[in-house]
């Protein structure tokens, strides 16, 4: 459908990346709308095409000044409508280039006659052609680019966006319009629909850093309209929920439940515990200390409990008895034995090591258990993430809405590590991993100190297209994140913008009209750059088909902490349905809260056959070692003698 | 215009450099005066007010323009003149005005050379590249004024445009379907000056139809007002209804600015027939056509008809 007609002018020239042209006053072409130049035959016969996307409009009239149509008037706006002629009006658009076939020479474009794009020619304007073909199809769809009645499917490169050619994916977009978590969970339907077979498998894991915005993938959603189905049906995805999910969340300070919105006893089946012991904290603990904290004597000693005490004997001739030290509290008592020792001799320093030092090592590892209470323990129980046994197609939700920030930094941290490190190996269970981040300029921001957190989203941006690792993070002010993280994003979405943030240099690339237009965008719409695309295009994507965290929360409320039977019995229930209310309570009458806790971890941790027995079985050592010492015997009370005249 | 330059080129005429149009020099014009007029409604010319509101009646509109240019010099200093003449109607349809057909647009691109002074051989070799006309009558000997050679030219070009003219009036006056307004008159238009579809409008008053008691009263129109229609009578145009109409007062112009002449066809020229036609000139003042320096006078459609022609043409 021929809609307009390429002009240029001296003062307006057409160069071969931006050309205008003129249309129709009611031609359904707008900012975004892709269209497709048809120039004349050249000299040797060649027709050349070009597509692009229109980026900037513009409508003017004959009208010289604004006077002159209050001189019309009279100054009545209601005779200038009585008008019987309407002035003569424009449209001019100006569009950038996405393509020019055939490519070479790249010449102006021609002064042609403008066609809307259809489907085809939207692949070849993208360049999808390339990734589309039959038997090498590594198309993504990411939504649709609608321009009248049309809806034509647009697809990201799978090697593009999920590596090894590019790799990463960064969504900015202001926050309460549904654009940056619902595109997400869109785009891993779609990938987890389309990722090509002959690149092998690919799961998720996604950090629920506030409310309950991930908290139901696996619910369907209640609000899928016609018009939604209709762009899964375009696009050749499901529209239903994951199908795998699991959900990680750290235990509240009490321990008695987990700290996420997803408590409701209906929905605890795929709910795991994420708390880890000294083990894995030692070797994150640079996450959770200052620079201040980590000087070079501070790190020496940090290295020495790291390789010679945790997770071994270790004896001194100086100290008290042999250590073997595996929790928060041995660690804790072989610090005290340490410095008493050193007290004893009067000595300053220990193997090197100022008691300064030792002091100061000491107050801030031993306190990291009570900073991240909940997802750190005392006794060394771990519950994690089932790194080696990662299943295709599955997300893993870790939330750490409830946790405080040095907790989710070192649940960040670790579980980003772990990935990286079983994916070297090739040793997680699949291919390739896709973290999504949202708030990424709070981990990765673009002024502040240099963080380790910070540190390892670089090096992830940087590097982990070649290990599967990839990186899909959401921020509402792109301009406040790091500018190698967002650099290093093949692939960008942009929802509705704040116009202040299009104010910022990283903007100024697009045309006021696009930037304008960005500024309004609607639920459902974003802006897409991909390497493929030379230049940014609009999309429409539907709503995710999972239930939303705020309905979420309205069908399945989360229930109050329960009491610390009623906490065992749920928890240990999902190992063994047997296990009644009654039973814990008999089970453990005689045991402190922090042993039935603990006792709950372990089974927890080592899920045994017979669940009942071994739950019994963590409080047998501690009940012999820790016998309630026999209470003195009473005195007689005095009176008995019925001689004395002042008993009672 | 590149056919005629090819001509000339190889004729052997001294191209000239790039020269401002004809009509754009400073002409001599036949003197203003003032011409009675036989009264066709009541025995005097009088002035009244246009009865009824302004009121959208024009369904299309008329006009021509030309540009005529110097191209080159034949030995002797001798003109040789191009010009360009088109003409067109525009049909208004939901307030935006449209091509009517194909055949009401004419251009004309014409080289006007005086035969006799360039000879036979050359004319027949310019003739060969590009439509030409010979701006002398048959038999006429020289030598000849430059410039009057330059004037015949011009008055060739006008000719051709008032051919055009004509000729797209002739086609809506048989097959349009309602008023037409023609820039300028239409006494010398052909089968327009009979028809009650074409109403033509005069924005220059170099010969103003009044006599002298009456001339006060023309140029003391107020908006809005309008003359008594008279009769235009001319040996070689053909008799029409006609009276002055304000569309605008005049305020700091001259008397005569903001003030047109109205033609129409005699048969069915009535008073009723003058304030209706009247009215829907009073409606076409909006919107105005400035930037035109003649937008006192001009209809916006006229404006919007000759911007059209000029895109055709450049």
């Amino acid at each position: 459908m021929s809609v307009g007609r390429v002009v240029a002018t001296e003062r307006r020239p057409n160069t071969p990346h931006e050309f205008h042209f003129w249309t129709a006053l009611d031609a359904p072409v707008g900012i975004g709308t892709i269209v497709r130049v048809e120039g004349p035959a050249t000299g040797d016969g060649r027709l050349v095409s070009v597509y692009g996307v229109v980026v900037e409009g513009f409508s003017y009239t004959d009208l010289q000044t604004p006077l002159h149509d209050v001189i019309g008037a009279d100054g009545d706006p209601e005779r200038a409508l009585r008008a019987p002629t309407d002035r003569t009006e424009i449209r001019l658009y100006t569009a950038h280039s996405l393509r020019h076939v055939p490519d070479e020479p790249l010449q102006p474009v021609p002064m042609g006659i403008v066609h809307l794009a259809t489907d085809d020619d939207v692949a070849v304007a993208l360049r999808m052609d390339g990734y589309l073909k039959e038997g090498q199809r590594t198309g993504i769809p990411i939504g649709v680019y609608r321009s009248g009645a049309m809806q034509s499917p647009v697809y990201l490169d799978a090697d593009f966006l999920l590596g090894p050619e590019a790799a990463h994916l960064n969504i900015s977009g202001v926050s309460g319009l549904a654009t940056k978590t619902s595109a997400v969970e869109w785009l891993l339907s779609s990938i987890f629909a389309h990722f090509p077979e002959q690149k092998g498998s690919v799961a998720a894991v996604c950090f629920n850093v506030k409310g309950p915005d991930l908290c139901f993938l696996d619910l369907p959603a209640e609000k899928l309209d016609e018009a939604d189905r209709a762009l899964y049906d375009a696009v050749g995805v499901p529209a239903e929920p994951f199908r795998d999910v699991e959900y990680y969340a750290p235990w509240t300070a009490r321990g008695h439940a987990l700290a996420t919105l997803r408590t409701n006893e209906a929905l605890s089946h795929n709910v795991f515990p994420l708390s880890w012991g000294l083990r894995e904290v030692l070797q994150y603990a640079e996450v959770l200390l200052n620079k201040d904290d980590i000087d070079a004597k501070a790190d020496a000693l940090i290295d020495f409990i790291r390789e010679r005490v945790v997770n071994q004997e270790f004896s001194d001739s100086l100290l008290d008895r042999v250590h073997t030290v595996r929790s928060f509290s041995d660690l804790e008592q072989w610090f005290r034995d340490v410095l008493r020792a050193m007290e004893g001799r009067n000595a300053e320093t220990w193997r090197t090591h100022h008691v300064a030092t030792i002091r100061k090592v000491r107050n801030r590892l031993t306190n990291i258990s009570t900073r991240c209470r909940g997802l750190v323990t005392d006794d060394g129980t771990s519950n994690d993430l089932p790194f080696g046994a990662f299943r295709d197609r599955a997300v893993y939700v870790i939330d750490v809405a409830s946790s405080e920030e040095d907790a989710q930094d070192l649940i960040f941290a670790r579980v980003v590590s772990q990935l990286r490190e079983q994916l070297e190996r090739r040793t997680l269970g699949v291919d390739h991993v896709v973290v999504f981040v949202d708030e990424l300029n709070k981990y990765a921001p673009s002024d502040g100190p240099d963080t380790y957190v910070r540190q390892m989203l670089l090096d992830i941006a940087e590097r982990g297209r070649y290990l599967g690792l990839v990186l899909f993070a959401a921020q509402q002010f792109r301009s406040q994140v790091h500018r190698r993280v967002v650099g290093n994003c093949g692939t960008a979405l942009f929802g509705r913008m704040d116009l202040e943030e299009l104010a910022t240099p990283g903007y100024a690339t697009l045309a006021p009209a696009t930037r304008i237009k960005l500024s309004t965008l609607d639920k459902g719409q974003l802006m897409v750059r991909h390497p493929h695309f030379a230049q940014p295009v609009f999309v429409r994507f539907p709503r995710p088909a999972v239930l939303s965290g705020r309905e979420g929360v309205e069908r399945f409320p989360a229930e109050p902490e329960p009491s610390l039977e009623s906490a065992v019995t749920r928890s240990l229930r999902k190992l063994d349905p047997s296990v009644t209310l009654e039973w814990v309570k008999q089970a453990t009458v005689a045991a402190s809260e922090d042993d039935v806790l603990r006792a709950r971890n372990r089974t927890l941790q080592a899920r045994p056959d017979d669940v009942k027995a071994y739950f019994r079985a963590q409080f047998r050592g501690r009940a012999a070692s820790e016998a309630i010492p026999s209470r003195p015997a009473p005195l007689p009370l005095a009176g008995a003698d019925s001689n004395d005249p002042y008993a009672f | 215009m590149r056919d005629a330059l090819r001509a000339l080129r190889g004729a052997g005429a001294a191209l000239t450099a790039s020269e401002p149009a004809l009509e754009l020099r400073p002409v001599v014009a036949e003197p203003p005066r003032l011409q009675r007029a036989e009264p066709l409604e009541g025995d005097a010319v009088r002035g009244r007010i246009v009865d009824g509101e302004p009121i959208a009646g024009f369904v299309a509109f008329l006009d021509g323009i030309q540009e005529s240019r110097v191209l080159a010099h034949w030995p002797g200093g001798i003109p040789l003149v191009h010009g360009t003449v088109a003409a067109t109607v525009r049909r208004r349809r939901d307030r935006t005005l449209v091509a009517w057909r194909d055949d009401a647009t004419r251009v004309a691109r014409t080289l006007f050379v005086p035969r006799a002074a360039i000879g036979e051989a050359a004319w027949t070799a310019i003739e060969r590249e590009c439509a030409v006309r010979d701006t002398l009558e048959p038999g006429e000997s020289g030598p000849w004024h430059p410039q009057e050679l330059t004037s015949r030219a011009l008055s060739a070009v006008q000719r051709r445009r008032e051919e055009a003219e004509t000729a797209c009036a002739a086609l809506w006056c048989a097959d349009g379907d309602g008023p037409l307004l023609v820039d300028g008159g239409i006494a010398s238009a052909g089968s327009a000056a009979h028809s009650p579809l074409a109403i033509g409008v005069v924005k220059s008053h170099r010969t103003l139809y009044v006599d002298g008691d009456a001339l006060p009263l023309v140029l003391g129109l107020r908006a809005g007002e309008r003359t008594t229609a008279f009769t235009v009578k001319s040996p070689r145009r053909a008799p029409v209804a006609s009276w002055y109409l304000r569309l605008r007062d005049a305020a700091s112009h001259d008397a005569l600015w903001g003030l047109v002449r109205v033609e129409v066809a005699l048969d069915g020229a009535s008073s009723a027939r003058a304030d209706e036609v009247s009215r829907w000139l009073l409606a076409e003042r909006s919107p105005v056509s400035l930037p035109d320096p003649r937008w006192g006078a001009m209809a916006y459609g006229v404006r919007l008809t000759e911007e059209y022609l000029r895109a055709i043409t450049r």
